[in-house]
C-alpha cells in the first residue's frame, strides 16, 4: 500500500517550471532593491534622467512588473510584454528572428531588449516614440502584436480585474488610467539596469585584471582599427555603447533587394545538422510576402533616412541574439564579419561603414571584447521578473 | 490530501478493471477505453478554425450527415460557433463517448460538447478557460485522449517563453483539473533514460494498457505553431526548435521511463491493434520518416526508423496517419503535396507505399471507418501554416475504399459554405446511446 501511495504521489508532481523553485533569489523586498538600483545605477551606467512627472517608486515598479507579465493585457489573453521580452533570454527572444503577435501575426522587426532601456531616448528600431510612458500604446493596440481594439478598452479591462485595485492604489492612490499604466510600465522597465560587467570593472572600477589579454586587444580594436566606438559610444565615466542616432549600414538596403528578388532555393534545417534545400516558390506557397522596411524614413518621411536604424547598445549583446533589426544574423561572429566587409555599399551608406581589414584573430578578439559587456546582475533581474507566476485567467 | 489520493486510487483501479474487459476500440485511432462504432457512422464532427473574411470568422463545431440514404447525406446539418478564433485543432471523446472535448491551441480554451443527447446537434455543455493557470503554465491543449473517468491532454508550450517545453495534463470528465506531468528534459529527466536528448516537448499521447505503457511525441512551441509557415522556414532560430523525442511513460504511475531520439518532429502516434502487437508508429513531419516503437525480445522498448514518406528532401510534411484495424495498412497524408499515401505495414519493420492519390492542394487529417471502407479527409493544418491564395482550399472530402481505389462520395467546400478551415474529424452515431 505504501508503495502504491508513493506511486500515486508521483501523479501530484508540481511543474518544474514553478517560479518559486526556480527564482528563489528575489525576496519580497525586490522592488525596494530595484528602486535603489534605479537611483544609483550599477557601475558603468550613468544616472537616469527620470521624467519630472514620473519619479520612480517601489510601488510603481512592482505594479509595472505585474503589468509586464500579464497575458490578459492582450486582446485574447495570450500575449504579454514578457512573452517577447523573455527575462531568461536577455529580455528579448533568442528563439525567433522576428516575433509573433496575437493569432500568430507576423511582426517584421526583431524584438529589442529592454535591458538598459532607461537610456534610450528614441524608442523602437526607428525611434518613433520619445518616452517609455507612451511607448506601450503601440504594441498594446497594434493589430499584429497585442491587438486590443483600443487603449480605452485596455484601461477598462484592467479596472475590472480585482487584483489590480490594490497595486494601483499603492502606486498612485488612484485607479487605472492611460497615464498611470504608462508610468508603471516605464518605472519597471527603467529598473532593468544591467551593468558592472567585466568591462565596467576594468574601465571604470580600477580592476586591471577584470579583462584578459584578448578582451583588451578587442577593446583596442573596438576603439581603434575597427572604429566601432564611432557609433557605439564609450564615455569617460560611463558607457552606453550607443550614440542613440540612426545609421544606414547597407544591411536594410540589402534586405530590401533580397525581398524583391524572387526565385532560387531556400536552405531549411529540418533536424539538428540535417539541411535540405527547397524552392523559394514552395516557401511562398505557405507564407505571406514579407513587408518592406524603410527604417527611420517611415517616421520622418525624409529620403535620407531610408534604411537607417537606431544604433543598439552593445551591452549584454551576447544575451540578445539573433542580431540586426530583423534578426537574420545568428552569431556575433556573423555581425563582425558583416562590418569587417564594409557593410553593403550603396547610395546612402554611412561614411563610417567601410572595409575594416580585420584579420581572423582580430575578429575573434573583437567578439571576446563584446562578450565582456554582460552585466553582473542579469540573474538578479530575471529573478525579480519571475518573483510571481505570470498572470493568467483564473 | 488523503481524499485526493483516494480519488486517484479509485480512478486507477477503474482503469485497471476497464483494461481487462475492453481492448476493442473505435475507428482505428481512438482510445481503447472508448466504445466503438461497429457499423456505419452517422455523423462526422469537424472542429473548424474560424477564417477571416469567411462566414462569422469564428471557430465552430460542424456536424455533417453521412447516413447513406439520408436526405441530407453529405450536407452540413449543424454548426455551432464558439465566438472568436482560438486555433481550433484537435478534439477527443470522453471514455463513455458522451462528450467531445475540443481545444484551442492559441487561447487554451477547451469546449466540452454533449454529443449523446442529440448526436445530430452537439450542444456546448461547458467551457474551461483556466487551463494555463490550472496546470501551472502549460499552453496549447492538443490531444484529448480518453482514460477511464478522465482526459489525458497533451500541451504544446508554456507561458514562460512560448517554447516547446510542456506537459501532459489530466482533467476529470467533469472538467476538474487533476494533475500536470512535465515532459522530461535534460535538466530534469525525472528518472527517465535518455537516448540522446530530452527536449521536454509534447504533441500526441497514446496508451497500450496491456503493457502498461504510454507514449508521447513532440512538436514545437506556441511561437512556431502560430507563426506564418513561410516566415518560419526562413527563420534559422525558429527551425532549431522542433521536437526530436518520443517519451515512453509508465501508464499507471505517469513516470517517464525512456526518451527516444526521433529527430524531425514526431507527431501522431498509432498503436497496432493485434493482441500480441507490441508496437506503435509515428511519423516525423520535417524529416518525413515513419518510425516504429517496438518492444524487443528482451522487453526493452526501441525506436527505429523504418521508411521514408515520399521524397524527404522535398519536405512533403507528413501530418495525420491512420492505421487499419487489421494492422496491415496505414494511410499517411502529406500536407505540402496534398497527397494521401497508403502503406503496407504488414511487416512493421519494412512499410512500403502501395498507393497514393491527390486529395487537394493541401491535406491534413484522415479518418477511416473501423472496416476501412470509408475514408474522410480535411484540409487545414494550422491557421498560419495553411497554403495561401488560390491553393488554400478548405474542405471535407469523403471517399470509399475498395482495396484498390479511393472513390469520392462527396465534398464540402468549407469556404463556400462560410465555415472556415476544416481540421479534425470525429465520428458520431445515435446507436452508441441506445439499448
Amino acid at each position: 500500500m505504501r508503495t502504491l501511495l508513493r506511486a500515486l504521489a508521483l501523479l501530484l508532481v508540481a511543474g518544474p517550471l514553478s517560479a518559486a523553485a526556480l527564482y528563489a533569489a528575489a525576496g519580497p523586498d525586490w522592488a525596494d532593491d530595484a528602486l535603489k538600483r534605479v537611483l544609483a545605477p550599477p557601475l558603468g551606467l550613468p544616472a537616469i534622467a527620470h521624467p519630472a512627472a514620473n519619479p520612480p517608486t517601489a510601488a510603481k515598479i512592482a505594479l509595472g512588473r505585474k503589468l509586464f507579465f500579464d497575458r490578459r493585457l492582450s486582446h485574447n489573453n495570450t500575449t504579454s510584454c514578457a512573452m517577447c521580452h523573455v527575462p531568461e533570454q536577455g529580455f528579448t527572444s533568442n528563439d525567433l528572428a522576428t516575433p509573433v503577435g496575437v493569432e500568430g501575426r507576423s511582426v517584421r522587426r526583431n524584438t529589442p531588449t529592454v535591458l538598459n532601456i532607461a537610456y534610450v531616448d528614441a524608442l523602437f528600431h526607428d525611434g518613433r516614440d520619445p518616452a517609455l510612458e507612451t511607448q506601450y500604446v503601440a504594441p498594446i493596440t497594434a493589430f499584429n502584436e497585442m491587438a486590443n481594439p483600443s487603449l480605452g478598452y485596455v484601461i477598462d479591462k484592467i479596472a475590472n480585474l480585482d487584483d489590480y485595485n490594490a497595486p494601483f492604489q499603492a502606486a498612485f492612490g488612484a485607479g487605472p488610467s492611460p497615464d498611470r499604466l504608462g508610468q508603471a510600465l516605464a518605472a519597471y522597465q527603467r529598473s532593468l539596469l544591467a551593468g558592472a560587467s567585466p568591462f565596467d570593472r576594468w574601465r571604470f572600477g580600477g580592476e586591471s585584471d577584470a579583462l584578459g589579454e584578448r578582451e583588451r586587444q578587442g577593446f583596442e580594436l573596438f576603439t581603434g582599427k575597427a572604429g566601432c566606438v564611432a557609433c557605439h559610444a564609450i564615455g569617460e565615466s560611463s558607457a552606453l555603447f550607443s550614440d542613440g542616432l540612426f545609421h544606414d549600414t547597407g544591411y536594410g538596403w540589402q534586405r530590401e533587394q533580397e525581398r524583391q528578388g524572387k526565385g532560387g532555393m531556400v536552405e531549411v534545417e529540418i533536424a539538428p545538422g540535417v539541411i535540405t534545400s527547397i524552392p523559394h516558390s514552395v516557401v511562398q506557397s505557405v507564407g505571406n510576402p514579407p513587408p518592406a522596411d524603410l527604417g527611420r524614413y517611415e517616421v520622418t518621411q525624409d529620403p535620407k533616412d531610408r534604411w537607417r536604424f537606431r544604433t543598439p547598445s552593445l551591452r549584454n549583446v551576447t544575451l540578445t541574439a539573433p542580431y540586426m533589426h530583423d534578426g537574420q544574423l545568428q552569431r556575433l561572429d556573423d555581425v563582425v564579419a558583416f562590418y569587417n566587409a564594409g557593410g553593403v555599399p550603396h547610395d546612402g551608406l554611412d561614411e563610417r561603414i567601410k572595409p575594416l581589414g580585420l584579420t581572423v584573430e582580430e575578429q575573434v578578439a573583437l567578439v571576446a571584447f563584446l562578450k565582456s559587456l554582460t552585466g553582473s546582475n542579469i540573474d538578479q533581474l530575471a529573478a525579480e521578473a519571475r518573483v510571481e507566476e505570470p498572470d493568467n485567467i483564473r | 490530501m488523503i481524499l485526493r489520493l483516494l480519488s486517484l486510487l479509485s480512478a486507477m483501479t477503474l482503469a485497471l478493471v476497464v483494461q481487462t474487459v475492453s481492448l476493442t476500440a473505435d475507428e482505428t485511432c481512438q482510445s481503447p477505453y472508448m466504445p466503438k462504432i461497429t457499423g456505419q457512422e452517422q455523423f462526422v464532427y469537424v472542429w473548424t478554425l474560424g477564417m477571416e473574411g469567411v462566414g462569422d470568422e469564428s471557430d465552430k463545431l460542424v456536424t455533417v450527415d453521412v447516413r447513406p440514404g439520408s436526405k441530407t447525406f453529405g450536407k452540413v446539418v449543424n454548426s455551432h460557433s464558439v465566438g472568436g478564433r482560438h486555433e481550433a485543432h484537435h478534439a477527443g471523446f470522453t471514455a463513455d463517448r458522451k462528450y467531445l472535448w475540443a481545444g484551442g491551441l492559441d487561447t487554451n480554451n477547451i469546449y466540452i460538447y454533449d454529443v449523446h443527447t442529440d448526436p445530430s446537434k452537439p450542444k456546448l455543455d461547458k467551457t474551461i478557460t483556466t487551463f494555463v493557470a490550472d496546470t501551472g503554465g502549460a499552453v496549447g491543449p492538443h490531444t484529448f485522449y480518453a482514460l477511464p473517468g478522465r482526459m489525458m491532454i497533451t500541451a504544446l508550450s508554456n507561458d514562460k517563453d512560448n517554447s516547446g517545453r510542456t506537459a501532459l495534463v489530466e482533467y476529470s470528465n467533469e472538467g476538474k483539473y487533476i494533475a500536470t506531468h512535465w515532459v522530461p528534459t535534460d535538466k530534469d529527466p525525472r528518472g527517465a533514460k535518455i537516448e540522446k536528448v530530452a527536449d521536454g516537448y509534447g504533441y500526441d499521447v497514446r496508451v497500450l494498457p496491456r503493457k502498461n505503457v504510454m507514449l508521447s511525441s513532440s512538436f514545437t512551441g506556441w511561437s512556431n505553431y502560430m507563426m506564418d509557415f513561410g516566415q518560419m522556414l526562413k527563420d534559422e532560430e525558429a527551425m532549431k526548435r522542433f521536437g526530436q523525442t518520443v517519451t515512453l511513460w509508465d501508464l499507471h504511475t505517469r513516470q517517464p521511463k525512456k526518451v527516444f531520439h526521433v529527430p524531425g518532429s514526431p507527431l501522431e502516434i498509432r498503436w497496432a491493434w493485434g493482441d500480441d502487437a507490441n508496437y506503435a508508429y509515428t511519423s516525423t513531419a520535417l524529416t518525413s520518416k515513419l518510425w516504429l516503437i517496438k518492444e524487443d525480445d528482451k522487453g526493452e522498448w526501441q525506436a527505429t526508423e523504418v521508411a521514408d514518406i515520399g521524397d524527404p528532401s522535398k519536405i512533403p510534411l507528413p501530418v495525420d496517419i491512420s492505421i487499419g484495424a487489421d494492422d496491415k495498412t496505414m494511410w499517411v497524408n502529406t500536407f505540402m503535396d496534398g497527397k494521401t499515401r497508403l502503406f503496407d505495414v504488414s511487416n512493421p519493420e519494412a512499410p512500403k507505399q502501395i498507393y497514393e492519390k491527390q486529395i487537394g492542394n493541401q491535406v491534413n487529417m484522415v479518418s477511416q471507418s473501423w472496416d476501412g471502407d470509408r475514408v474522410y479527409f480535411t484540409s487545414s493544418l494550422l491557421a498560419n501554416w495553411d497554403k495561401k491564395g488560390d491553393q488554400n482550399d478548405q474542405y471535407l472530402k469523403a471517399y470509399t475504399w475498395d482495396g484498390k481505389e479511393l472513390k469520392e462520395q462527396f465534398e464540402i467546400d468549407f469556404v463556400k459554405e462560410g465555415l472556415g478551415r476544416a481540421h479534425i474529424m470525429r465520428f458520431g452515431s445515435s446507436e452508441l446511446y441506445t439499448g
